[in-house]
């Protein structure tokens, strides 16, 4: 019988390129290459956001050496075709052409994880794992995030957001709407993930720079109130219907300090202190499961699986709590539709293979799809025959 | 026949190739010539490894392509001659392309002439004199000789002797698994005299090695570790296996023989004179107070009012009778009650044989060097005693079991079987189906995964466990199996 094949998709035009190289190969594509069931196809978006397809892509030497460009040089872009499901094509005299079963976006950021490429799937009418569009819509949208959340009744820190165009033409009156909040604040792009440009701010000085580094970043900014008393845990999430949970976890960092992109990826978690009871995972070291009080602890699980319905995250996500440890009140920061390195980590300790989750998730997401395929998608009317 | 199979016999990397395959069969032309005659795609030879540069692969490498090369040469010379010549020279140009297409099928057969004609001129003879002055050297010797003998755990059993005499006395014994007469010699060669104990594994291959061995070596103890289905291509009868590693018995006139009881296979050559090993004692010594877990044993040995307290990392119950056999030797050999157990404690389990570790959070128990019946059985039952959320075994199943190979393997799928895993990982080969079968008659209802390619698997283990699971791996196949 041959194999479900599975497109994993990643690279692209994103600040989070070479970590979606990482999560593509590493937690994707390894574990499928031990699969009974499926078959994974790389499907690499280079930075200019050409697609290409080749068994080598697959090895991540090939991006580690920088040898990338020069191999890309030797090969064609794919065509694509959508409409009953979805086809790439290696463009030739005699073009090859693989009909794809079910595409994995394993792309972090921009041009990927924010739904763009998921909308091209819905229009492609195929199969595809994690988040739908509109979900990861609002999930890369910090401050949209929030607000969908807020109207849940899931607790959220005091924020303001704007767009980065008015904070250049005048701002003064930005400066004046974010005088409702009390420092410390927290200065991030709406868009970014891996905690890029994100900067803790103290005073109106340092609020003036951090904004003005967001702004080349991003189009829409969110300034928002630090908790007191912080414990900083993430829950990484699976399932449509029904979500469950792994272990609350909890990266260690000194106190201050932030989980930001350099202790995430670059330095393997080495800003903070490591305890007795840490995990290095992807990104870095996390106390696993966290160490929180029973209640608090089931607390967080809760508002994040509520969250995660709130948003309407399907398949996959990781949600980000903040918790004020003396008044026991969780706060919802931020869902990341598709977590670096899908916190693999987090699931094998939980119980859960690497291979299990890959396998679980593209189960997930044919489930989802088979549903879909049910649902009416067109109506007859005498409308046209009136005009 | 598929084109990419044909190519690949006349890439330029096919002299290496063949190389390789002579290197990783040992220079022996029956399992070389086996896998020549076997092998379909040439560009998949060298997968989990490639040629040492040794100086015998240099020289047939160097050997083997100016063959090739010439026989090329005189292929396009015969063509261009049958093109240009005026004369009658058309029967150039078939021989010249037929010696230009059959290079790869003939030049992996002549190798084996300069091979052979090296071997009884140079190989042999200077063996003779190395093995006539071992035999000098080891009858002389003045220090108790221990062999070892028997299909499996004869490598476990010298390493543990090792680690439990060398408490009290000087020891030495044959490095890692060289276990053959060329070994034996340079083993020999190094002896200064003044040990107290020398102990010499046998690595049977062939009918009457054990006698031949025990000949030269002068053992003065001799342990027989088991007998399964092992080189059944040469022995062709697990009797006949039997009976070679048995005359170590007879060398020794039946004293001084110590054999595992719990060997089914040995059972018909028990003599009475014999001191029988199991985990339930030694002798009159009796083992009692057993503990097993994934961290190794605890158990108590007893004789009298004498009571050793012994402790080891070593993994499954299996291994309480060598334990056991260590410490009532060195007993008789001198070593006080307190150097055994602190000797015993010492032990560990050796690189691949039930060597346990942890990888992202799932226990590991790699036994990839088991490569026969008995040892699969031990494995089985420690997987069934030890407790896991999950439990997983792998094997690619076991090589050169002749004629027992279909029988072998049943019996193994119901092993398998009994250990109840939730998953059985199978490496896709010649004896899966035998597997299958035998774990379709004992009826085994968790699922079975087949793996196409072992390296990959063995690469992403990772990915392919979790927090809680035990995965028992037994034996794994090199490059000439199938």
């Amino acid at each position: 019988m041959s194999k479900t094949k599975v497109a994993v998709v990643f690279g692209s035009r994103s600040t989070e390129h070479d970590i979606s190289i990482i999560t593509a190969i590493a937690s994707v594509i390894k574990p499928l290459e031990l699969s009974a069931t499926y078959e994974p196809i790389p499907i690499y978006i280079d930075k200019q956001g050409r697609w290409y397809s080749h068994p080598k892509l697959k090895d991540i030497a090939l991006y580690t050496t920088g040898q990338i460009d020069k191999f890309l040089t030797k090969q064609k872009p794919l065509a694509l075709q959508i409409g009953d499901g979805l086809k790439i094509f290696w463009p030739s005299l005699k073009p090859k052409s693989v009909k794809l079963d079910v595409v994995f976006p394993a792309t972090h950021g921009t041009h990927g994880e924010d739904g763009e490429l998921m909308g091209l799937l819905e229009m492609a009418n195929v199969a595809y794992v994690g988040c739908n569009m509109p979900s990861s819509v609002i999930a890369m949208d910090k401050a949209l995030a929030k607000i969908v959340a807020g109207h849940a009744g899931i607790t959220t820190s005091k924020f303001v957001w704007f767009y980065s165009r008015d904070f250049i033409s005048d701002n003064q009156e930005v400066l004046a709407n974010l005088s409702v909040l009390t420092y410390p604040l927290f200065v991030k792009p709406v868009h970014l993930g891996s905690s890029i440009a994100i900067s803790r701010v103290v005073n109106a000085k340092e609020l003036l720079n951090a904004i003005e580094v967001a702004a080349h970043y991003d189009d829409k900014i969110i300034v928002e109130e630090a908790v007191k008393n912080l414990i900083e845990v993430t829950v990484p999430i699976i399932g449509n219907e029904e979500p469950k949970a792994a272990f609350v976890e909890q990266p260690v960092l000194r106190s201050g300090s932030m989980f930001d992109f350099d202790s995430k990826y670059l330095r393997q978690g080495k800003k903070g202190q490591a305890g007795a009871k840490t995990a290095t995972g992807a990104q870095g070291y996390s106390k696993l499961p966290a160490e929180l009080p029973k209640d608090l602890y089931e607390k967080a699980e809760q508002t994040a699986i509520n969250t995660y319905k709130a948003i309407g995250c399907s398949g996959i996500a990781r949600v980000d709590l903040l918790i004020d440890s003396k008044a026991k009140k969780v706060y919802f920061n931020e869902v990341n539709p598709l977590p670096g390195s899908l916190y693999a980590h987090n699931w094998k300790k939980s119980g859960m293979s690497n291979l299990k989750l890959v396998e679980t998730l593209i189960e997930l997401a044919q489930d989802r799809f088979k549903r879909k395929q049910q649902l009416t998608t067109s109506f007859k009317t005498t409308y046209l025959a009136q005009y | 026949m598929n084109l990419r199979y044909l190519f690949s016999m006349y890439s330029l990397s096919y002299p290496k190739v063949i190389i390789y395959m002579l290197q990783t069969s040992e220079y022996r032309t029956s399992p070389y010539l086996n896998w020549l005659w076997r092998t379909k795609d040439f560009s998949k030879v060298q997968y989990r490894k490639s040629l040492e540069p040794t100086n015998k692969a240099k020289m047939l490498l160097l050997l083997l392509s100016s063959g090739i090369g010439a026989e090329i040469l005189a292929g396009i010379a015969l063509i261009i001659f049958g093109s240009i010549s005026f004369t009658d020279a058309a029967w150039c140009w078939p021989i010249g392309l037929a010696l230009l297409l059959a290079y790869p099928l003939i030049w992996p057969h002549l190798i084996i002439i300069p091979l052979e004609f090296g071997r009884v001129v140079f190989v042999l003879p200077n063996q003779s004199r190395q093995i006539k002055a071992a035999n000098k050297i080891f009858a002389s010797h003045p220090g108790v000789k221990i062999a070892v003998a028997g299909s499996y755990g004869k490598t476990t059993m010298k390493e543990l002797l090792y680690t439990v005499l060398s408490e009290g006395k000087r020891v030495v014994a044959t490095p890692a698994n060289k276990n053959v007469s060329s070994e034996h010699a340079k083993f020999a060669s190094g002896l200064d005299g003044k040990e107290d104990i020398l102990i010499i594994e046998y690595g049977e291959g062939a009918p009457g090695d054990v006698s031949r061995f025990a000949s030269y070596t002068h053992p003065t103890y001799g342990i027989i570790t088991g007998i399964a289905p092992a080189h059944l291509d040469r022995y062709k009868t697990l009797a006949a296996a039997a009976a070679d590693i048995f005359s170590l018995a007879i060398y020794l006139k039946n004293r001084n023989v110590y054999v595992n009881g719990e060997a089914e296979a040995a059972k018909d050559f028990i003599k009475p004179s014999y001191t029988i090993y199991t985990q339930e004692g030694v002798g009159k010594w009796k083992v009692d107070k057993v503990e097993v877990s994934s961290k190794g044993l605890n158990f108590n040995l007893k004789q009298g009012r004498t009571t050793l307290h012994l402790h080891s990392s070593l993994l499954g119950r299996h291994q309480i009778g060598p334990l056991a056999l260590c410490a009532v030797l060195a007993l008789d050999l001198g070593l006080k009650k307190t150097q055994v157990e602190r000797s015993v404690a010492k032990t560990e389990p050796f690189p691949h044989r039930m060597q346990p570790y942890e990888l992202g959070g799932a226990w590991i128990i790699d036994d990839t060097y088991n490569g026969n019946i008995e040892g699969i059985r031990v494995g089985t039952e420690l997987l069934k005693e030890l407790s896991a959320k999950r439990k997983i075994y792998v094997t690619p199943g076991l090589v050169d079991q002749g004629e027992e190979t279909a029988k072998v393997h049943s019996l193994m799928g119901k092993y398998i079987a009994d250990a109840k895993p939730d998953l059985v990982v199978l490496m896709e080969n010649s004896v899966t189906d035998y597997i299958l079968e035998g774990l379709r008659k004992a009826g085994f209802k968790g699922e079975i995964q087949m793996v196409g390619d072992p390296l990959a698997f063995y690469t992403n283990l990772e990915t392919f466990v979790a927090a809680g699971d035990l995965v028992l791996m037994q034996n794994d196949w090199p490059d000439n199996y199938a």
